[in-house]
Order: C-alpha cells, then structure tokens, then sequence
C-alpha cells in the first residue's frame, strides 16, 4: 500500500497520464498485429511507454504494474536493440495485450479505491519465457558491438601498450608528479551506487592527472563493488604536482561524501601496494572510456535518424472535469440571473433605450461564454471510437469470424458527459453486431457476400443532435423470431399485423427481451439492448433500428449536443407556466373550429393543410385550471419529436427565452412519476416553470 | 530560492518532481517534456541547476545535456535515471552530469544531490 495515496493530485496525474498511455499502447499494438509485423517505431513507442509506466507506478508504489511494466520494457529492448528477424508477432501481440488489459484493471481498482492486489507474476513469466525463446532463436554475433554493458573478465587482460590511446587522454607522455597522495573516500551511508559516484570522481580526476589507480578496481561492471566500497571506503593513489590542500578541496568536493581521508606520501616514505592488476586494471579504464565514446557516438547517431510519433507537442492542458461540471452550472446560474435580470418586472414599461443597447451587449456576451464553455467540454469521439478495434480483434478471435471495422467521423464531437453514457452502449452494440449480425463464413460465401464482415460506426452532425450509427452488413434482424419472442414475454401491446417493421425491431429494446436460447460469454441474458436504450435515454437521446433480412442491420443512436441549455417556448395554461423546446415546436397557429373534428376514437383532432393531426389539451394533460376551454380562446402549438406530430392546446404564449434545464428534484421524482416532464426553470420573473418533454407527451 | 529546470517526457514524473522541489525551497522556473525544449528552455531561463530524464523522445537527456554544455560547462544538470540504466549514467557523467538520482526516488535523497551539486 502506498501512503502517497493522500497525494490526490499526484495520483490523479498518474491514473490520467497512465490510462493515456496504455490507450496509445493498445491501439499501436492492435495496429501492428494487423501488419504483422513490429515496426521500428513501433517498438520505440511500446518500450518508451513501458519505461514510462514502470517509472511511475514505481514512484506510486505499485510494484504489481512496475514490474509487468519492467519485464515488458526489457522485452521491447531486446526487440530494439537486436532488431530479430524470426519473431512470433502474434505471439508477441497476445502477451502486450493481456498487460494492456492486466493494468487496466488495476488503474480500475485504484479509481474506485479498492486493493490494487493483481497478480502479474504468471504474465511476468510468460514474457521472460518469450525473451528467452527469442534469444535462442537469434543468436546474434554480439563481439562486433563493443557495449558499455559488455564484462570483460579479469584473466582476459592483456598487458596495455597501446600508449598512442594513452596519449589522446592523459596531459603529456613520462610526466614525473612530485606529490604521492593516498585519498580513502567513505560516501554517505544513504547514497546508493557508490559504483557510479566512485566513477564520477575518477572521471573528475584524470582532468587533474594522469597516474592513479584506485580500488575497488572494476567500478564499471562488478556491482559487488558498492559492498566494498560502503565497507572499505573507496581508495585511491595518485601522483601529481598539485599540493596538498588543492588536491584535498578537490576531493571535498565529492557529491555525497561522508568523510575524506587524505595523506601524503613522503618520496619513498610508504610503499603502496604495487598489485600489478591494480595498475593494469586502472590503466583499462581509460581504454573502455574511449571506446565507450565510440559507441555513444554510434547511439547518438541512431537516436537521431530514430523518428519517435512524440506526444503531440499543442498548446494543452489538462483540466479536472470536476472544475467543467462546475463551471458549466455557472453559467446556466449566470444564464438564469441574466434573464431575471433582462425580464425583472420591476422594469415593466419603462422607456428604457440605452438600458436596451447595453442589455444586448451582455446577452452577446453570455452567449458567447456559454458557446465557449460548451465547446471547451467536448471531445471527439475517436477515442470511444477506437476501443472498439479491441472489441472486434477480440470478438473474431474468440468466434473465428473476420470483420473488418470500418469508422467515419470520429472528428465529431461530444459533451464529456455524454462520451461516459455512449461508451458502454457502443461496445454492447458492436458485440452484438459480430456475436448476432455477422454471419459465419460459411453462411457469407453461401449468401455470395465477402468473407469479411463490415462492421461500420459512423458519427455526425445533424441540426443540433449526433447521430451515432452502428451498422452491419450480416444477416439483419429477423421479424417472425422476434414477434415470437414478444409475444413469448407478453411484450406485445398490438395487433401483430399493424406493427410496422420499425416497430418490431423496436422490441429487442424493451426489458427481458432476447431471441438468443443461450447464454453466451457475451451475450444472451437479454438485459443488453434495453439497458443501451436507457444509457442513451438518460442522456436525452433516442435509438432506432433499422434492418433488411440478408442485407444487414443498422442502429442509430440520436443524442441532443447540449443537455442542460435549450431555446424555450414559454407558454400559460391556466395560473401555470410551461416551456416547450423550441426545437420542438413546428408551428403555433389560433385554431379554426371548422377544422377540428373527433375520431372514432373519441380524440380530437385538427385538418392543417390536408393532414390531419391530434390535438392534445394540455389543461387536460396537467389537470391546470383554466378559464375558458374555447379553442377559439387557445393557441395550438404544432409540436414533433421523432417524426410524429401534434398539436398542443395552450392558453396563451409569453415568448421565447434561454432555459436552463434543472432536473426536477428527487423528492418530486421519487413521490409522483409524472409523464411527459423534463424538468423545470427559473423565467424571469423568478416563478417556475415546467418543461415539456415532447416526446413522453405523445405516450400520454 | 534556487532555480530548476524539470525535464521529463512524463508529466507524471514531473509533477513528482515538483511536487517534491517546491516543499523544500527550490522554484521550479520551467519545464520540458523532451530534450529540445530542455535545451532551449535552458538558454532562456538560465537555472540553477537542471533535473533530466535520461530517456525521452525527440533528443535524449544524454544528448540534451551535451548540448547544454556546450552551451555552459558549469551547468549543473543532475541526471533522473531508473534501475538498470547504470551504463546510460556513467555516460552521461562522462559528458558532463554533475550527479544522478535513481527512479523511483525518496525526497530526501532528491533534496540532498540536489543540494550538494549546487554546494559545490
């Protein structure tokens, strides 16, 4: 457990920066197992992120994460540095994906607080297998790259005569130092690598001399050296002409030096110890030095002809969603104050000229914050969009069909809260797509129709809705099994023959319904496609489908872009005031009673220009006192949703206003379900007003 | 208060860094995300001293740091590196780093090299 859990911020960048990264990882992933093949930058960008997340679940303390992270980025660095030619991709794909899916579950355990307490040490393994196999497969003839890494053993060395690489490092050839010193270095007791500090200091010290020789010797390769230079302190013997007191400031000013023992040594005073490997050995260094520069060059010349897909280098910033919900109801509050302020009735029939100019200027204002703030809280879809390759990679794998995914308009964009609502409905219809629409391959060749599966998602505009649209090219829906399967659960509420295909299909959507016998993995408790609808309901959005048997199927989601801002109609019916969304509303026109007759039925309904439509009273609908149930006395409000219309009867108009939508409060909600109501607003005069749903009034 | 210049491509790691800098009387004057931006954020700024990722895109820490050099030997660039990239370190001491801190890394020890390469 880590105690930086109380680190909110820090942690919130870790889970943001983390599930980014893996998103990234996947699709790059998912992308090369399609080509078969790992690109080079593709390799780059699986290690790089790998190194990235071990790094910082490490600093979080998720040790589970950083080391799948660690054995995955050394898998990945072996790919990159040997370049196999012989790799297994499929393989090698099946193994990042289950860590894909391995970390984001634990990212999913830390966001709701529970015990990140996943086992990575089986998938661990499997990766060390995989490198292991790897590098048998391809031995390759690793003596032409000198690495730094390389250990070269103790009964390798030979004696040094190669005084000409001498001569590029050291000041001057036969310099003879007048001053003998004996330096002992103890380091800190926290400060760790002492190897790599023990170098700092030699690498420090050939710029003041060229005679020395230290030990521990092999600083470079042999970790066993920290051990002796925590216990033993780190020695050293040099020659030069500097005096005492320099060569001591010298050595003072080590990084995390504990204590210094430093002492002179009078000319033939005291013998060092002469261990001729001591002296070979300090005289290797330098050599390993310079070919360490040779290959650091060769590094710095691959790093640059490596093109890495970088992070997008934009303006951005990430903002915490919290601040946009509450900025968003900000302005719907700013928005309210600026009605009550514009309509304050205390302003009834004042000459108010000036006060009118500067009245606009405001509402141009607002209304361009309000634009800015809506625009600021969407995001493309994209991203919901390209989860689904995983989906369908899965989906075929596990069902041994083949469709291919095909996506267009994912540029277009969405409010953040709607992006949560649409993300679990989209991959449920996407299920179903492949699990029940696309055919097997067989049945595919059988039918004359390709092999594979189309699978198309599609987004776009239109007026102030997105439509998203999951289509298939499968076997389409089938209308006599679903009837049955209505009809099975009583879902049936008309004369089979006067449903309209639309309206059979429609029936998948209701609750309990499924024409699957069984169960499967992914599909078949029948709880799917009525849980989509309420997902999409609840965000004010509508589904439909459509499908032709043998062609294929298609799913349209509609959802209105802004939820909580909406151009109403406010409208008097009795003492009460309504709104209707003005996108809703046709026309309104004062009735002519020669127009209005009753059906057989007993509903009213009105001629208007050859069509005939039914009229609802809304006094009625509302049980409003009213006056006058005239209709010569009304208004008829001619309002559509969904492609079905009709007329409303109110009492009078009070015009158009900017509303925002405030849910009605749960204590109302849970005590009385009243249809037909989307919630209510403040007008201007600070009375409340009820707002119409149109499209629960026409189920009235 | 001493100037820093955070270098890391994760934003994660830098706000650790900062994080960790700003509790203990550091200002951290500038960040970069890869080792182009360290560059030319070093010439603009001028810190103190520098904290660098060795691994990053676009130009290495190794790289960045050779380049800062050059610009000014006396720069004090102190190289953020994790386990097993002990080659990587010596190199980079070799071109110039003044010390090295190990990921994942404790505050106090960040605090201590930091401070003892500015010491110096």
């Amino acid at each position: 457990m880590s105690d930086q859990y109380t680190n909110e911020p820090l942690l919130d960048m870790f889970l943001f920066e983390t599930s980014q990264l893996i998103e990234q990882l996947e699709q790059s992933v998912l992308i090369s197992e399609q080509e078969n093949c790992f690109t080079e930058d593709a390799i780059n960008e699986i290690f790089r992120i790998m190194h990235t997340i071990k790094g910082s679940a490490a600093m979080m303390m998720f040790d589970n994460i950083a080391s799948l992270a660690h054995a995955m980025e050394d898998l990945f660095f072996y790919l990159r540095k040997e370049n196999p030619k012989e790799i297994d991709c499929s393989a090698i794909s099946d193994l990042v994906l289950e860590g894909v899916d391995f970390i984001k579950n634990e990212v999913n355990k830390i966001q709701n607080n529970d015990l990140v307490d996943g086992n990575s040490d089986t998938l661990i393994n499997k990766i060390n297998e995989c490198l292991n196999n790897l590098k048998q497969i391809n031995i390759t003839s690793l003596n032409e790259t000198i690495s730094l890494d390389e250990t070269i053993p103790l009964n390798e060395i030979k004696p040094i005569d190669k005084t000409d690489v001498l001569n590029d490092l050291y000041i001057a050839k036969g310099t003879k130092y007048n001053n003998e010193f004996k330096a002992i270095i103890h380091f800190d007791d926290d400060c760790e690598m002492e190897n790599i500090h023990a170098f700092s200091v030699i690498n420090k010290l050939k710029k003041i001399t060229s005679e020395f020789s230290y030990i521990p010797a092999d600083i470079i390769d042999c970790d066993e050296s920290i051990e002796v230079i925590r216990n033993e302190g780190f020695q050293i013997y040099l020659k030069s002409d500097e005096s005492y007191e320099n060569i001591s400031n010298f050595f003072m000013r080590t990084i995390f030096l504990k204590e210094l023992e430093l002492v002179q040594f009078k000319n033939e005073d005291e013998q060092k110890p002469s261990c001729k490997n001591n002296q070979v050995l300090a005289q290797k260094c330098p050599i390993k030095l310079a070919n360490a520069g040779d290959t650091v060059k060769i590094k710095n010349e691959q790093i640059e002809k490596e093109t890495s897909s970088s992070t997008a280098q934009q303006s951005i910033i990430s903002v915490n969603v919290a601040k946009l919900d509450k900025l968003m109801d900000l302005v719907g509050e700013m928005v309210i104050a600026e009605t009550m302020v514009l309509r304050n009735p205390d302003l009834q029939g004042l000459e108010l000229s000036n006060f009118k100019k500067s009245a606009n200027q405001l509402t141009k204002i607002t209304t361009e914050i309000q634009d800015i703030v809506m625009s600021v809280r969407m995001v493309p879809l994209s991203i919901t969009f390209n989860k689904m390759h995983r989906i369908v990679r899965d989906m075929c794998k596990k069902l041994d069909k083949e469709v291919q995914l095909e996506i267009i308009g994912s540029e277009t964009e969405v409010d953040k809260n709607i992006i949560e609502h649409i993300s679990d409905p989209l991959m449920h219809l996407v299920r179903n797509a492949i699990d029940h629409g696309i055919d097997t391959d067989e049945e595919r060749q059988q039918k004359g129709k390709p092999i594979a599966g189309v699978v198309t998602l599609e987004a776009k505009n239109v007026g102030s809705d997105v439509l998203i649209i999951v289509k298939d090219d499968g076997m389409g829906l089938n209308r006599s099994k679903i009837l049955k399967k209505a009809k099975e659960n009583n879902l049936i509420y008309k004369d089979e023959d006067d449903m309209s295909d639309n309206e059979v299909f429609n029936l998948i959507l209701l609750p309990g319904f499924s024409t699957n016998d069984k169960v499967t993995e992914f599909s078949g408790r029948g709880v799917g496609m009525d849980v989509v609808a309420k997902n999409i309901e609840s965000v004010g959005g509508t589904v439909s489908i459509e499908s032709i048997e043998d062609k294929g199927t298609t799913i349209t989601m509609k959802i209105p872009l802004t939820l909580a801002i909406i151009d109403g109609m406010n409208i008097k019916i009795g003492d009460s005031c309504y709104t209707i969304p003005t996108m809703s509303i046709k026309e309104f026109f004062k009735p002519n009673e020669d127009d209005i007759f009753t059906d057989p039925d007993g509903n009213e309904m009105i001629m208007v220009r050859g069509q005939c439509y039914q009229i609802r009273r809304l006094h009625e609908m509302y049980k409003a006192n009213v006056s006058t149930t005239d209709f010569s006395d009304g208004i008829l409000i001619m309002v559509e949703q969904n492609d079905k219309i009709a007329c409303l009867f109110a009492d009078e108009l009070l015009g158009q206003q900017q509303v925002v939508v405030k849910s009605l409060p749960k204590y109302i909600q849970s005590f009385k379900k009243t249809k037909g109501l989307a919630g209510c607003t403040l007008l201007g005069d600070g009375s409340i007003s009820l707002i119409l749903d149109v499209s629960n009034i026409f189920s009235f | 208060m001493k100037k820093v210049l955070v270098v890391d491509d994760a934003v994660f790691m830098r706000m650790a860094i900062k994080n960790i800098l700003e509790k203990n009387d550091f200002e951290v004057i500038g960040e970069a995300g890869n080792g182009v931006e360290a560059v030319e954020q070093y010439k603009a700024l001028k810190p103190d001293i520098v904290t660098m990722d060795i691994t990053m895109p676009e130009m290495t820490g190794l790289e960045a740091l050779q380049q800062i050099t050059d610009f000014d030997s006396n720069a004090n660039v102190v190289m953020v590196s994790a386990m097993g990239q002990d080659s990587m370190v010596r190199e980079s001491i070799i071109y110039g780093a003044k010390s090295f801190i190990l990921k994942p890394f404790k505050e106090d020890h960040v605090v201590k090299t930091l401070n003892q390469v500015l010491a110096v």
